[in-house]
């Protein structure tokens, strides 16, 4: 039974054309990020092994040249794609309730727990399936402009590519929490962006001055860029050598990992919001009078 | 599991919307094996009910059932409720095939059932177009196609005439005529009486969330009397000479004529003979199916007890009238949206909109027939 209702579901997000109207910026802008961060990356390696900053690095008592800089350029780029897929699980009860498709859904479904449980399954999916198309991107566009000295060894780019695959699937399912509960295809579209670009990056940013960055990894946009940029900074950190202490938590911040706790718990503090909302969302959809 | 009899019954449905009682202890039963019409003025809370019914909306008290059991408890409903109902959505982008494919796998029906009932409704030709451009009247093709995707026992239409041109009513009307033949359930929602009136069997009529009448459409018809209206020269003789004759079911008209009810012009003219009364004009009038229904679901005239047609007389037959006393309860003091306000007992307030004759009929009418109106009244 609800292997019917999971393959409606399904059906439902390829019979139109949002997913890949979403899949195609999605791409863009994981390829164009990781493109530029390559960039900059190669830059900055380029400045450190001129003559004069490697005699600095020597006195600092540190070898650039085992620095694997690529890696936050892909953990930033992988943070800033997985919008596209938050934004495509907003739409999916906003929109089926703004389109009153959802009548049908329930009067379709033995009850409405089946007929949102099957949502659940196919929106994680989904989330899976951007996430690989996001770290695919990433991966394309960091190789083309880094140097390869700086890109990570195949076990490094798995633990990335997973977190990254996993943020994806987890800002999915933030996105379906937050639609449920605001059912409103502009107000979910608009808050979500709103939040995760701008909102949060202003309480960080206040945070940050407050002297108190550790709150940060208990937001919600910091801690799901803990996910990625935990296990950035750690790979960084793992081959670079000998690292001073004063310089780990900005390797942190360039992963876009300040404040953020290690990869699991950013993980499972973002699991935390995820359920909040999706289980609100939820909630409201089960006692909503569809009138 | 459900009993699979095909039968609806509502009872005690109720729901409050915040302080307005969209549905108040709502109760009747769907036969299968016949088209129910299911009918009130807008804004009466035939949506709500049958929403209700269909597990949509949440009752504040009562339930209805479908096969003896509440939708939520049919296991796979589709299989046994199909429903059109008002301001049900297609994705604008979606093809009218890919509509039904997504809903045929929920249901669990093979994808050709798709094509089939796309056939059925005549949208054969339009699978592979996108449902925002379709017409209101495809767009109600496609709902109904939808509702049949499970070969469903009970359907259930809200307001399907909306946006049918009249060849596609008749299509409709003859097609839900067969499929209650077959021997299973149809329960259509209308605020129309004439545009179902040829196609239902039976009538569930309420007003202000009220059942007010509930039968055959057949008694209701037949509950209706004609009327014979009469200009006399001398209003009070005549009046005291059908009085006399035992005729009390008298009416004076706005425009100076009597109303005479139960009786025919024959006798009114042969009794204005003898009492010595000219007769400048004489007419029978058969009051139509419309302005009863009209009036079972005008607060106005049920408010002031049994309409004037029926009569205390009324009902015959199995037809169930509902007791008028509801809307007098003191309790009920939510206006119905865009309705008259409930009015207090004695004083008739005429509803907006509607033509009531410039006074002082209703209140003063010295020949109106009951109790209490002392003279003339006599011992009806």
């Amino acid at each position: 039974m609800l292997g019917n209702l999971i393959k409606s579901e399904f059906r439902k997000t390829t019979t139109t054309g949002l997913w890949w109207g979403l899949m195609i910026p999605t791409v863009l802008i994981a390829l164009g990020w990781a493109l530029v961060t390559g960039l900059i990356g190669k830059g900055l390696m380029d400045a450190l092994n001129t003559s004069e900053a490697e005699e600095l690095t020597t006195i600092i008592g540190i070898d650039p040249s085992q620095w694997k800089v690529s890696l936050f350029g892909m953990a930033r780029s992988i943070n800033v794609a997985t919008i596209f897929p938050m934004i495509f699980g907003g739409l999916a009860i906003a929109n089926e309730i703004n389109r009153k498709t959802i009548t049908t859904t329930f009067l379709t479904a033995p009850n409405r727990v089946s007929a949102l449980s099957a949502k659940l399954v196919v929106y994680v999916l989904w989330g899976a399936i951007y996430g690989i198309a996001i770290v695919a991107s990433v991966s394309i566009g960091i190789a083309i402009t880094s140097d390869p000295n700086t890109l990570p060894d195949a076990s490094g780019w798995l633990a990335l590519a997973g977190v990254g695959v996993l943020s994806s699937i987890l800002m999915t399912m933030f996105g379906v929490g937050v639609g449920a509960l605001l059912t409103s295809v502009v107000g979910t579209t608009v808050v979500l962006l709103l939040y995760m670009l701008i909102i949060e990056n202003g309480i960080q940013f206040v945070l940050g001055i407050q002297g108190v960055p550790e709150v940060i990894g208990f937001l919600p946009n910091g801690a799901v860029n803990g996910l990625t940029g935990s296990v950035a900074a750690s790979l960084f950190l793992s081959t670079a050598g000998v690292v001073p202490d004063d310089l780990v938590e900005v390797i942190r911040a360039f992963a876009g990992a300040l404040g953020a706790f290690d990869w699991w718990l950013s993980g499972l503090i973002f699991l935390a919001w995820t359920a909040i909302f999706f289980l609100g969302g939820w909630a409201a959809t089960q006692r909503k009078d569809i009138t | 599991m459900h009993d699979g009899s095909g039968r609806i019954v509502v009872q005690g449905l109720t729901k409050q919307f915040g302080p307005v009682a969209a549905v108040q202890n709502l109760s009747f039963t769907v036969e299968p094996g016949s088209v129910t019409g299911f009918l009130g003025p807008n804004g009466a809370g035939k949506t709500t009910t049958l929403r209700m019914l269909l597990g949509l909306v949440t009752p504040t008290a009562g339930h209805g059932l479908i096969n003896g059991r509440p939708f939520h408890q049919l296991g796979n409903p589709a299989r046994v409720v199909g429903a059109v109902l008002e301001a049900q959505g297609f994705h604008p982008r979606r093809s009218a095939r890919n509509h039904l494919r997504v809903y045929a796998s929920a249901i669990g029906v093979p994808d050709q059932r798709a094509d089939q009932v796309l056939a059925l409704v005549g949208l054969g030709q339009a699978a592979d177009r996108k449902a925002g451009g379709f017409s209101l009247g495809m767009k109600q093709r496609l709902a109904l196609a939808t509702a049949l995707l499970g070969d469903p026992q009970v359907l259930v239409l809200d307001e399907p005439a909306n946006g049918l041109d009249p060849e596609g009513i008749a299509w409709l009307r003859s097609f839900l005529q067969s499929f209650a033949r077959s021997g299973r359930t149809v329960l259509i929602s209308s605020h129309l009486l004439a545009e179902v009136e040829q196609t239902v069997d039976q009538v569930v009529i309420i007003s202000r969330g009220q059942t007010m009448y509930y039968g055959p459409l057949a008694n209701l018809r037949d509950s209706q009397q004609s009327r014979v209206l009469v200009q006399p020269s001398d209003t009070g003789a005549l009046v005291a000479a059908l009085q006399a004759d035992g005729v009390t079911a008298l009416e004076q008209l706005p425009d100076g004529r009597i109303a005479v009810t139960g009786v025919e012009s024959k006798q009114v003219a042969d009794t204005a003979l003898k009492a010595g009364v000219s007769i400048y004009g004489i007419q029978e009038e058969k009051a139509d199916l419309e302005q009863l229904f009209f009036r079972l679901t005008n607060g106005q005239y049920t408010a002031s007890g049994p309409n004037q047609y029926a009569g205390p007389q009324q009902p015959q037959g199995s037809g169930y009238y509902a007791p008028p006393q509801g809307y007098q309860q003191p309790g009920y003091q939510t206006p119905p949206q865009g309705y008259q306000q409930p009015v207090p007992p004695g004083y008739q307030q005429p509803p907006p909109g509607y033509q009531q004759p410039p006074n002082p009929y209703q209140q003063q009418n010295p020949y109106q027939q009951g109790q209490g109106q002392g003279g003339l009244g006599g011992g009806a």
